[in-house]
């Protein structure tokens, strides 16, 4: 058995109510490392090409990685993977919480779901006890709801519980996986999946040892870490607001998405920042587990028409997403959207996405009220947002037509709303306009995942470090996020560092974010708790084989350079004068893919990995299959 | 038998009578002397009348919590003084200086675990740092401090030993298996005595006995330099005397905006 690993992987059968328990092989450890990785190759290996995201052949995947369980800060999430109902394509997500690590104790590195069950079911792992457990009295309750009622069932409040709310069960194609009540794996449709095959939760309770290889390296090694964390610049600001900082930043930077995208600057944005959060509702800071980084926060709002609401979060995606992109100013009604969305089990990016994208067809006389089952579609209106959160949650009226993301309700409502549809690849995108940040543009567009933030965060680019610009990524424009040049190899970087966060299950803030560990440091990480001896080229080719796999497997879905593109909005249309420091930006994306493909060795005509590059990364099955379809020549 | 003399060491309040930190009043056999010109609150007096007569005495009983109890709060719950209660010796005799002396260090209440439930964050990472400090690996199973958590209502509680004066797990344990560390005050699990019957976890005020293969887990506050703190980032954990600054610990940022 390796280090730090569970060391076995859990196969269930919903179908037929069978599972099997296969040991972890050590070669997929070593090449994929975990979590996302894990997933991803499960992903290309069982689910063949072009199958229906609600298919009972369709299969989900929650992994977890080397380092979750241990104390190294936010290596507390999972990734959760399948083929996407929602967008098609390659479907992932993750969260943190406590589920993940819970999913260690009890010995498993993996979860295969197959098949579908005849009635609702919820799986229970209790080390090495499974058992599928009948969920008819749980089909039709919410996400809190649910974890009540099995935390009471179950009888142990230690138990991890990752549910669907009602939205999955209704079918909105954007439902999320929600852990520890507000610990979303929204995107692209993950609890979707888990809905059409009637799987309510997977509750689990571990209590075996997560071992390291080597105690003392690995004290000696947090040592760094922790003195790293505590003395970074960002570590108060941090702890104070998290995420919710970014309302502020983006908004001074101009490129807080403002009534879906049509500014950059959101005038009520400080009654609705992070800095106004902390100040008035929040109680206290919160954390996923063994984190030292408290970025969460837990908050209680006391008056007003929302008074008594409280929850842990919410994140920058919800509390932009029901304020600035729907133009609302009031803070607690944003919350209160979060919270819907929290407990319905939705992605609030793309409900604040398919809410904004209505308003604005609205403002443009292309729908009428009478159409939206006679909703005020005015921005700002929280009434209708909020109305509108629920007839989603219940596939009613408007809310159905919604429902199904928004590349789907602009083909539904036709008449030229596709023109505002904002999706990459049927993924709606965060709360930061690409206008004014043009490497996470590039990112946007090539994200295996469709349009997202989180596969790449070029964080550099915020930089303004022109000496580093040039000696990291060959041009002095990398560091600046207004200019072009070298953005493709910002990008392809991390896109990697991404990739490591993802597969080794630890959070991209402290990882990417805060750089707190590189590619060396993660090989030293990596010896003194799996005991592996690696070197930090080793590391990054796993996270290169990974965003490569990625994108083989969207190649065999049939996608090309085409298809890494972005709203025509970003590429045409320039932020208006009001967006301060980014007013009169739109992105010129080409020169930036052709950029990011020879970065990253593909073919700069159709954006598709060359067979060389595959070849050099291990890859030569893969390699051979594109080639045997026709879809690469070499 | 002691005299006492009892010192307003801090006003955290509004106190309008006002009491003032520095003033005092002096017990004397059976008198209470107030210095002239000065003035004792009504409100105080009735809250510590009783407890003079037993501070005045001499009291040698293993797990008092008398002789550490030094702090007294007036009850009016805007004022929040604080009064300390000295024994004070005879002046004239150096046997009772000596006394006096070794009195004081024996009377300062040894340091402790200190719960701040308001500002922990769940993250459970003083029970990784505790089962890995003791087992060297992770297993909350194995921690001695393990956080209770109500996700809805925010509410997350370390559990783990606060070394109380007046140790009730030590006198429920009906096989004496249960002592006080000499050095540390920590409670010592004597396993070889141990029956397992958990009367001890049950006798706990604070919930903060945790068991494994029937026997009792208890934080044995690491021979007096606690793990679990240095891993505690908001300062829910700390190590020290209360009304003091921490030995151990503290928030490393500031985690609420406005107050």
């Amino acid at each position: 058995m390796l280090y730090g690993y569970g060391g076995k992987v859990l196969r269930v059968n919903l179908t037929s109510g069978t599972f099997s328990v296969e040991p972890l092989e050590q070669e997929l450890a070593r090449l994929y490392l975990g979590g996302r990785g894990f997933n991803m190759r499960r992903l290309y290996d069982e689910i063949p090409a072009r199958l229906d995201g609600l298919s009972p052949e369709n299969k989900m995947f929650f992994s977890v990685g080397p380092l979750v369980g241990t104390m190294f800060p936010g290596a507390a999430r999972f990734n959760v993977s399948a083929k996407s109902p929602q967008t098609g394509i390659l479907g992932d997500s993750n969260a943190g919480g406590f589920f993940g690590p819970e999913l260690k104790f009890a010995g498993f590195d993996q979860v295969i779901i197959e098949g579908k069950a005849p009635e609702p079911v919820y799986l229970y792992i209790h080390n090495d006890k499974i058992e599928l457990r009948d969920a008819k009295h749980l089909w039709g309750l919410d996400v809190w709801d649910t974890q009540r009622v099995i935390l009471q069932e179950l009888k142990d409040r230690r138990v991890q519980v990752a549910a669907i709310g009602t939205a999955a069960e209704n079918g909105v194609r954007f439902a999320g996986v929600f852990a520890n009540l507000v610990r979303a794996a929204a995107r692209t449709g993950m609890g979707t999946v888990m809905g059409a095959k009637n799987l309510k939760a997977i509750a689990v309770r571990g209590t075996n040892p997560v071992r390291v290889a080597n105690p003392a390296l690995f004290a000696e090694l947090m040592k760094d870490i922790d003195s790293a964390v505590y003395s970074h610049r960002e570590y108060p600001g941090r702890a104070l607001m998290g995420t919710t900082k970014l309302v502020h930043a983006l908004n001074e930077a101009g490129c807080l998405a403002t009534r879906h995208f049509q500014t950059g600057r959101f005038e009520a944005a400080e009654s609705v920042s992070g800095e106004f959060l902390a100040e008035t509702v929040k109680k206290k800071s919160k954390s996923c587990f063994g984190c030292v980084i408290p970025c969460s926060r837990f908050f209680e709002v006391k008056q007003g028409p929302f008074a008594g609401l409280k929850s842990e979060g919410p994140e920058f995606e919800g509390l932009a997403g029901f304020s600035s992109r729907v133009g609302v100013t009031d803070l607690a009604a944003s919350l209160k959207g979060v919270d819907l969305c929290n407990r319905y089990g939705m992605d609030v990016i793309t409900t604040s996405e398919v809410i904004s994208f209505a308003m604005e067809l609205y403002q443009r006389g292309i729908i009428s009220q009478s159409e939206a089952d006679g909703l005020d579609l005015s921005w700002g209106n929280t009434a209708t947002v909020l109305t509108l959160i629920d007839k989603i949650n219940r596939r009613e009226g408007f809310g159905d037509i919604l429902a199904d993301g928004v590349r789907e309700a602009a083909r539904k409502i036709g008449r030229g709303s596709e023109e505002y549809a904002l999706h990459v690849k049927g993924l709606e995108l965060f709360q930061a306009d690409p206008r004014g940040l043009k490497a996470y543009a590039l990112g946007y567009a090539v994200a295996s995942r469709g349009g997202d933030h989180l596969r790449s965060e070029p964080s550099f680019e915020f930089s303004e470090d022109a000496e580093a610009g040039q000696r990291m990524y060959g041009h002095a424009d990398a560091a600046f996020r207004l200019k072009y040049k070298g953005k493709g190899r910002v990008v392809k970087h991390y896109e990697e560092w991404s990739a490591l966060s993802d597969c080794l299950e630890a959070c991209k803030n402290t990882i990417v974010n805060m750089e707190i560990i590189d590619y060396p440091l993660t090989a030293k990480l990596l010896k003194a708790v799996v005991g592996w001896e690696m070197s930090g080229e080793e590391v990054q080719a796993v996270c290169e084989r990974v965003v490569n796999l990625e994108r083989v497997f969207n190649t065999r879905e049939g996608l090309t350079r085409e298809n890494d593109t972005l709203p025509k909005r970003f590429t045409h249309e320039p932020l208006p004068a009001d967006s301060g420091p980014s007013a009169g930006s739109v992105v010129e994306l080409e020169p930036m893919l052709d950029e990011y493909y020879q970065a990253r060795g593909w073919d700069i005509t159709t954006g598709r990995p060359t067979g060389s590059k595959l070849r050099e990364l291990g890859l030569a099955k893969e390699a051979l299959e594109l080639k045997e379809r026709g879809l690469i020549h070499d | 038998m002691f005299d006492l003399r009892v010192v307003v060491e801090e006003v955290r309040g509004f106190c309008d009578l006002p009491m003032r930190s520095g003033d005092y009043f002096e017990v004397r056999g059976g008198r209470i002397i107030v210095p002239e010109g000065k003035h004792i609150c009504l409100w105080a007096l009735s809250a510590m009348l009783p407890m003079f007569p037993a501070k005045q005495r001499k009291i040698d009983e293993e797990n008092d919590w008398l002789p550490s109890t030094q702090h007294m709060c007036c009850p009016d719950p805007n004022g929040m003084v604080i009064y300390r209660i000295d024994r004070i010796a005879d002046d004239s005799s150096n046997t009772q200086q000596a006394v006096k002396k070794v009195e004081q260090e024996r009377n300062k209440p040894f340091p402790r675990m200190l719960v701040d439930e308001k500002v922990c964050t769940g993250c459970r990472s003083c029970e990784l740092a505790c089962s890995f400090h003791k087992k060297g690996f992770f297993l909350a199973e194995e921690a001695r401090v393990r956080v209770m958590k109500d996700e809805e209502n925010g509410l997350d509680r370390p559990q783990v030993c606060r070394q109380c004066g007046n140790a009730r797990c030590v006198q429920a344990c009906p096989e004496g298996a249960l002592e006080r560390h000499p050095e540390t005050h920590a409670i010592i699990l004597n396993a070889e005595l141990c029956v397992g019957c958990a009367a001890c976890a049950e006798a706990c005020p604070f919930g903060s006995i945790h068991f494994k293969e029937q026997q009792p887990v208890i934080c044995d506050l690491c021979g007096g330099d606690p793990r679990c703190i240095e891993r505690c980032a908001t300062g829910a954990l700390r190590f020290g005397r209360a009304g003091e600054a921490a030995l151990k610990g503290g928030a490393r940022a500031v985690m609420k905006g406005g107050q």
